[in-house]
């Protein structure tokens, strides 16, 4: 309990850290030369592998065609930069419109998976009635079902409620892949939360709801951005569903209309395909760089208590 | 759901009344159970169970056929060849990333876990790989191994590490298998990373400066108090990192799609292979069904693990 | 409750079947000729039955893969649309890739709903038969304007008698290459003869830009290139019965030495290759020649202007048992949940006549040509030379699982690679394969294909 209370409010996961006495910084730092060789080159050679394929992703999208092919050179640089696959990304396929049905598709699922699992996880954690184990494990275990084997079935649910073509078939169907997970990592938030808190407002009349609403899920705040969070980036990525699911070009999703539309018959157009990618990865990674700290709260509490 | 009603005259008796409120609690607990329940139901457990029935019958695409019991798993296991080198290469292709997204995610989580400028930033960016589309940065992948354009073996062949051309990533069985690997570890180091770290974070600092009073060397503080303390987080990712690498089918659907001859051919590709293209959905959905009751085995036992007295 | 709808659907279907199947026997008395004429043996087949009229306010969504020539998109497009404004009709055109089309199109059959019109590629039309409306009379509409169907197209189309697709469209596969390199390696014309591009292959490893071609899981070039080996040295996957498997021959051997031979004289396969690769490898000047539709020179000829000169196409070279050819195979079919049949019918028609799909393949610039006998004089192909290659190579086009009739079981061994696979592992290490070891899977795969029930 103690360990999380120092990570989840405000400042998450500095705590520990910055509570270190400063003799013992020297113990794990030794010299700036062992720093370097324990942190430093370790960490650099880590962040060049992991990214040098957003560099190479970059770097694409801003040569020509010509240059593209052209390996007489280094092809790491780019020699004469050229917006152009921006500018036909913009002017000559429906991109925005795919990235507007992904944040919309993406936002909804991921509000409506959190409620869900804000609800399922309270009255897991935190109510006893009978089989709620035996619950628990069985929404977890429903990543065992393999997707290639759901999606021919869910067509007929789909077709069923005329989603066809419709971004609420996506809303709806992707929670089922968000929810087991969102609903773990809330369930060892609530376990995390002193019961006497909620006990004592109950003594003092408020309901059970209320105690839900006002003690539990505000203090469970961190843990549903993490939630969220984690949600969020599976929808925006999300192809299987989106492929079979969509047919107009106006309600594709970024990943559907880029592979769809960018790749054409026996050509590839790398260029091009490489912007779509990269500016299709750029909203999750801001969200990350600003949220990061809480993701990793969110996992803290979850593998705790989970 | 039944109970959806009830609730509202037990309200009252609820106030002020401790013994009461914990008997009372049950219709609650399924209530707010009931949209998860809901949306599960309707867009998995049914479309599951039905899946169920198709790998037991033999169905075709458009025409739901007649139950045949076993006969697709029959099938598949004595007749079909290539069913079984998809299934040595679905073992190898989760257990080989497996271990290797382990130990660099421990590595990379312990990095992360000093202090040093810029974490923020590195912490993010090393989460990169996880959190943008697999379709898109697989098709980034591709055009790095491309055979004509490889910017990989530019990059091994002008620092001499390898001579001209360099190694054909995706055309000769064993490079093809470990470029599939490679990509997935790649992508799958940041959760195992993350995870990590969030188990680190869980250390409480006490313990080592104790450790150290006591004399305990670096390697001891890590194998005494460190793992120990990852053990629960560790089995969590461990099962989902599993579990969605055995059903992996984006990424190497775009890499190979089991080229060169079947090599790379996996589960999760073979069941696609008979039940979409060639149209025998009931033999598709047996294949991709194969290893359920294995993974269920192997789930109910960390689960059982996992399991801590509250 | 979905089952109870589909075996309805289903029982509603074989009510139907009975009645049509009646309906030909009936007619098979009544008009022998009839059946001569659905037969594609008679080019003067009259229409048997009334013109499909389209419906004002109908709308119609049609699904097709995009087409790597643009403007020939953009031209069927304006085509389809044209027709809808001139007939009250709401038409939508919708195009994904080659890979998606399948999955999209297993959904919309599994699902019983979707597109009005989908494009079927090769035999698809046996796979989803009962989900194709049937197009006969339309078939025997368009027979009777513009002659008979083109034999491959006329397998694909047609299951038990019944056409199930409209015949669309032939993307013919030939060789593109480059003449610079083929003269200073001493090769003065494209090899006519397997043996000969063999030698010539040799002569070109000595430019340093080989002769190329894909034996990987490409849909298209891999396909197009194997199986006319195959056929070239006799070889057959099964006999014509469609049920005796027939891989595990000396002439299946004989293809598989020629074709190691190739490799070590200086051809060079690559398993990793899909449909895209070889186009991208001629165009950055890496190999001299290649098979491939005309994507290539057409790329080179409005786009890039740098090799055209020097690019010229040839068609398919021969082997001891004749000539043989693979090409892609498009067809529309009508589907049986569509709400407007008779309107989609009558706007595929439309598509198809004579003037409307000239206007279209001129824009496609020789990258598709016509299914039917009217087609052949395409001035597309006769404007340029150069693409005369592709108008060649039409004729001695087959299926893959030729001699026999396209079935559920061929589509399968064509999706699952079974040849490619043979061949590649033949060529595996430089051409030095285990070529017995190679026939004899191939042998057991078509087997538990063709012997499953």
């Amino acid at each position: 309990m103690a360990v999380r209370s120092e990570v989840v409010p405000g400042a998450p996961s500095f705590g520990k850290l910055k509570m270190r006495k400063p003799g013992t910084g020297r113990v794990i730092g030794d010299s700036r030369l062992g720093r370097w060789i324990r942190i430093y080159i370790p960490l650099l050679v880590f962040i060049l592998v992991m990214l040098f394929p957003f560099y190479w992703m970059a770097i694409t999208s801003f040569k020509s065609a010509s240059e593209l092919f052209d390996f007489s050179v280094s092809p790491l640089w780019v020699r004469e930069p050229t917006l152009g696959w921006y500018q036909h990304l913009f002017t000559q396929t429906n991109f925005p419109r795919w990235a507007l049905n992904t944040a919309v598709v993406a936002t909804i699922s991921t509000v409506i998976s959190l409620l869900c699992s804000i609800l399922a996880g309270y009255s897991l954690a935190r109510l006893r009635y009978r089989g709620a184990d035996s619950i628990g494990w069985g929404i977890f275990v429903t990543y065992l079902v393999p997707p290639t084997l759901l999606f021919l079935p869910l067509t007929f649910v789909i077709r069923d409620l005329h989603l066809f073509n419709n971004l609420w078939a996506l809303i709806l169907t992707y929670p089922t892949f968000l929810i087991p997970f969102c609903t773990w990592m809330l369930m060892g938030f609530f376990k995390g939360i002193p019961r006497e808190l909620e006990e004592s407002a109950l003594v003092d009349g408020a309901t059970r709801l209320q105690a839900m609403m006002r003690i539990a899920i505000p203090l469970a705040l961190p843990g549903i951005l993490a939630a969220g969070l984690f949600a969020f980036t599976l929808s925006w990525n999300e192809f299987l569903y989106a492929l079979i699911f969509m047919n107009d070009s106006l309600v594709k999703t970024i990943p559907v209309g880029v592979t769809q539309e960018l790749i054409k018959g026996d050509e590839f157009f790398w260029g091009e395909l490489m912007a779509a990618a990269l500016l299709g990865s750029i909203p999750v990674a801001l969200l990350y760089s600003f949220f990061v700290d809480y993701f990793v709260a969110g996992m803290t509490a979850g593998a705790v208590k989970g | 759901m039944g109970t959806a009603t009830r609730p509202s005259p037990g309200v009252a008796v609820w106030r002020g009344r401790r013994v009461r409120i914990f008997e009372r609690e049950a219709p609650l607990g399924y209530l707010l159970l009931g949209p998860t329940l809901l949306i599960l139901g309707v867009f998995l457990l049914y479309p599951f169970l039905f899946g169920l029935y198709l790998s037991l019958s033999d169905s075709e695409l458009g025409s739901l056929g007649k139950y045949i019991g076993f006969a697709n798993f029959r099938f598949a296991f004595l007749t079909d060849s290539v069913f079984r080198t998809a299934v040595v290469n679905t073992f190898l292709y989760t257990g080989v990333t497996t271990v290797f997204k382990l130990g660099l995610g421990l590595a990379m989580a312990l990095l992360l876990n000093q202090v040093f400028p810029f974490q923020r930033f590195a912490r993010a960016a090393l989460l990169l790989p996880y959190i943008i589309p697999t379709v898109l940065s697989y098709e980034a992948w591709r055009w790095m191994f491309d055979p004509t354009f490889s910017v990989i073996n530019w990059l091994l062949v002008n620092t001499h590490l390898v001579p001209y051309p360099g190694p054909n990533w995706l055309g000769v069985p064993a490079n093809a298998m470990a470029a599939l690997i490679v990509v997935n570890i790649w992508r799958g180091t940041p959760f195992y990373g993350i995870a990590f770290l969030a188990g680190l974070q869980t250390v409480p600092v006490d313990l080592y400066e104790a450790a150290r009073v006591d004399g305990a060397t670096r390697w001891q503080q890590f194998r005494y108090i460190t793992l120990p303390s990852l053990r629960p987080v560790l089995l969590v990712v461990l099962l989902l990192s599993t579990i969605l690498t055995f059903a992996d089918f984006q990424g190497p659907f775009v890499l190979t799609n089991g080229a060169p001859y079947n090599s790379t051919q996996l589960l999760s590709l073979w069941s696609y292979q008979w039940g979409i293209p060639g149209g025998a959905i009931g033999l598709g959905a047996a294949i991709s069904l194969v290893l359920f009751p294995l993974l269920t085995i192997v789930v109910a036992l960390v689960l059982f693990l996992l399991r801590r007295p509250e | 409750m979905t089952d109870g709808k589909q075996s309805k659907a289903k029982s509603g279907w074989s009510r139907r079947d009975f009645l049509r199947t009646t309906g030909v026997a009936v007619a098979t008395l009544a008009f022998p000729e009839i059946i001569i004429s659905c037969g594609g043996g008679s080019s003067t087949g009259t229409p048997t039955g009334k013109i499909p009229q389209p419906r004002k306010g109908a709308s119609i969504r049609l699904l097709q893969w995009s087409s790597f020539v643009k403007p020939a998109d953009a031209e069927f497009i304006r085509q389809a649309t044209e027709w809808g404004d001139a007939n009250g009709v709401t038409v939508a055109v919708e195009k994904v890739t080659g890979d998606q089309l399948q999955p999209k199109t297993a959904a919309a059959v599994e699902a019983n709903s979707g597109p009005d019109i989908i494009q079927m590629q090769y035999g698809w039309p046996h796979l989803y038969t009962d989900a194709c409306l049937d197009v006969t009379n339309e078939v025997n509409i368009l027979k009777g304007k513009l002659g008979n169907v083109d034999p491959v197209n006329d397998a694909f189309c047609k299951v038990d008698g019944v056409y199930r697709a409209i015949p669309y469209t032939i993307v013919p596969n030939a060789w593109t290459y480059r003449t610079d390199y083929f003269q200073a390696a001493g090769v003065t014309s494209f090899p006519t003869t397997w043996d000969e591009l063999s030698a010539a292959a040799a002569k070109l490893k000595t430019t340093g830009k080989p002769i190329s071609q894909t034996d990987g899981h490409a849909y298209g070039d891999s396909l197009t290139m194997w199986n006319p080996v195959l056929w070239g040295f006799g070889g057959k996957e099964v006999n014509a019965d469609g049920k005796t498997v027939a891989i595990n021959s000396k002439e299946t051997r004989d293809a598989i030495t020629w074709a190691q031979g190739a490799v070590k004289n200086g051809l060079v396969v690559h398993p990793e290759w899909l449909d895209p690769d070889n186009n991208q490898a001629y165009h950055a000047d890496r190999i001299s020649g290649t098979l491939n539709g005309a994507s290539i020179y057409i790329r080179e000829k409005i786009e890039f202007h740098k090799y055209t000169d020097v690019t010229n196409n040839a068609a398919m070279p021969s082997g001891p048992k004749g000539t043989f050819a693979m090409n892609l195979i498009f067809n529309h079919a009508v589907m049986k949940w569509s709400p407007d049949a008779e309107t989609a019918k009558a706007m595929l028609l439309h598509l198809m006549d004579k003037d409307q799909y000239l206007k279209w393949t001129t824009v496609a610039a020789g990258y598709n040509a016509g299914p039917f006998v009217a087609f052949h004089s395409d001035p597309v192909f006769t404007a340029d030379p150069k693409l005369k290659a592709f108008q060649d190579v039409v004729a001695p086009g087959k299926w893959p699982g030729w001699p026999a009739q396209p079935s559920k079981k061929t589509s399968q061994a064509q999706t699952q690679y079974i040849v490619a696979d043979m061949f590649a592992k033949a060529l595996a290490n430089g051409g030095t394969g285990d070529a017995d070891a190679a026939v004899k899977e191939a042998e057991s795969r078509l087997k538990a294909i063709f012997e499953r029930p």
